[in-house]
């Protein structure tokens, strides 16, 4: 009896608190457990033109769903996948710069440099073998390394799968996608090759040229036969032949080649896997897709511009025994010992060059980091 | 005192030759084609193990516009040896199996199975390790496919490492 009057005097207070924290609690649950509203479920439909063809890649036992690619995409861009907190793979492949970071070489947490340069990312769905050097058969492989390399991300995927555990936001994503609310390094590691699969770039000036939605200016046109021919002086065919390596409407074709850089490569590429004497040198020959944008170039990033890259292959190949038998004896000249473009020339390269530019892809909403646009969209939720 | 400085000496010499020996261990590495997929024994052929094949040549034109002499071996003759079905059981379902040739590049061709029975097509296609006589050039070999009397030699793949054969699904 004698705490009735303190009772009543205390309980709308106590119920304006509980109300608070009850929508405190409720409002943080929310926005932890989605970056923009209800988790998307079932298959998520990879969409792309018809002329890139169907030789996909997508594991059996990984089906690309809505929930993976959207844990995936949280998961790429998520700094506590890192030994300090700090980097994320977001972090050296950063969509305006076509998933790549402008850097020749980036720095890990423990602040050392990577030994080559970061690639760009796109149309992963067509990759079979990743890194300069190609030494990962998927995408999973692929993505297990830089996560778990001292000098990158530096952080054993148990210690990733303890911290995520720990979190809000996760175990619940988890439970969506694989049934149960576990976290394993090879959930990880699936989720984030769900969401790359999905960074598919078909909408270049080429890709419309390629559908008759685009009409190339005279230079870009020139550029393109250029990049299209192999040089005959003989016949008065001039020609850069990029194709035999770069062709095809992806501008990728998979290939490992020694483009002349140096006589002694300091990084000897896949020959440092294999031992062959023939592999020194060799590097993957990367995606021309967004070329303009994935500056500074080669696998040690030494030509700042295009230029200086069309340069290289017009001008400076070094002869080495592991040359690319591509890049022997092709000639503007006859009998001539390089390719020997003129400056004009050059231009009209470099103008078919930005014509891979796809500038949908970079600016792509669904391939943006889903953690600023929930922060943004707390802001904004806030300020009304 | 002289007794350490040998001893310094010889561990001196050891870190200097180690990695050496390493290095030259690591070079003299040597290629060899991988044959999987559909058949009953994988093969691995190295220039060793290629000799004991019956050696053929074929003259066909390569980019430079002249015949040149290849030298090697039929490459149904190594496909049978590994127990891919050709010949008398190259037949029903079988037809329906390819051959997916890889380089040392990532470049990869396919060839239909019939394609290299001699009971199917008359020209011979050999995995060659010469040219006129010589061991291919090293940006060629050691191992290289000859498609004789084929008009382009984009099928003529170089630095092969591996035969796959396979179901078309």
């Amino acid at each position: 009896m004698r705490i009735e009057p303190n009772n009543k005097h205390k309980s709308p207070y106590l119920n304006k608190v509980f109300i608070v924290s009850l929508l405190l609690v409720a409002v943080i649950a929310a926005s932890s457990w989605t970056y923009y509203g209800v988790v998307p479920t079932g298959p998520y439909q990879l969409v792309y033109p018809a002329n890139f063809g169907n030789r996909i890649n997508v594991p059996d036992d990984s089906p690309t769903t809505q929930q993976g690619v959207y844990l995936g995409r949280a998961l790429f861009y998520e700094t506590r996948l890192s030994a300090n907190n700090t980097l994320s793979c977001g972090s050296c492949h950063k969509q305006e710069l076509a998933f790549t970071d402008g850097l020749a070489f980036s720095k890990g947490v423990d602040e050392v440099a990577t030994p080559r340069n970061s690639m760009s990312l796109a149309n992963l769905l067509w990759t079979r073998r990743f890194f300069w050097d190609g030494r990962a058969g998927s995408l999973e492989e692929q993505a297990g390394i830089p996560l778990t390399n001292p000098h990158e991300m530096g952080q054993e995927l148990t210690v990733s799968a303890k911290k995520l555990s720990a979190t809000n936001l996760y175990p619940p994503l988890f439970k969506q996608v694989y049934g149960d609310e576990s976290i394993t390094g090879e959930r990880i590691v699936k989720a984030i090759a769900q969401f790359e699969r999905t960074l598919i770039s078909a909408n270049s000036r080429y890709d419309q040229y390629l559908r008759n939605a685009y009409t190339p200016t005279a230079d870009e046109l020139k550029g393109m036969a250029l990049f299209n021919q192999s040089p005959n002086p003989e016949k008065g065919i001039r020609g850069a032949n990029c194709s035999h390596c770069h062709g095809g409407t992806k501008n990728y074709m998979e290939l490992f080649h020694n483009n002349g850089l140096d006589s002694i490569p300091k990084d000897e590429g896949i020959a440092a896997l294999t031992g062959l004497a023939s592999d020194r040198g060799r590097f993957k020959v990367p995606t021309l897709r967004n070329i303009a944008l994935t500056g500074p170039y080669m696998h040690d990033g030494r030509f700042k511009t295009l230029k200086e890259v069309v340069d290289h292959y017009s001008d400076h190949i070094i002869a080495s025994a592991s040359l690319s038998t591509f890049l022997r004896g092709e000639s503007n000249e006859v009998n001539g010992k390089a390719l020997k473009l003129t400056t004009q020339e050059k231009k009209q390269l470099i103008a078919f060059l930005n014509m891979l530019t796809d500038s949908s892809f970079i600016t792509d909403r669904r391939f943006a980091d889903p953690h600023l646009l929930a922060a943004s969209n707390k802001t904004k939720t806030k300020s009304k | 005192m002289k007794k350490y400085y040998l001893v310094m000496v010889f561990v001196l010499s050891g870190l200097i030759v180690k990695p050496a020996a390493i290095y030259a261990q690591v070079a003299a590495k040597q290629a060899s084609v991988k044959i999987t997929g559909e058949v009953i024994t994988p093969l691995t052929i190295n220039e060793v193990n290629f000799k004991a094949y019956t050696q053929t040549t074929v003259i066909r034109k390569d980019r430079d516009g002249k015949d040149h002499t290849y030298g090697g071996v039929v490459l149904a003759d190594i496909l049978t040896k590994a127990g891919v079905t050709l010949g008398k059981t190259l037949m029903g379902e079988n037809l329906t199996k390819y051959v997916l040739v890889e380089a040392s590049d990532g470049y990869q061709v396919v060839f239909a199975l019939p394609e290299l029975d001699k009971d199917f097509a008359d020209r011979t296609i050999i995995l060659a390790d010469k040219v006129d006589g010589q061991p291919l050039a090293p940006g060629d070999g050691p191992f290289r496919i000859i498609v004789q009397n084929e008009k382009k030699p984009a099928r003529c793949i170089k630095q092969v490492t591996g035969i796959k054969v396979m179901f078309a699904k």
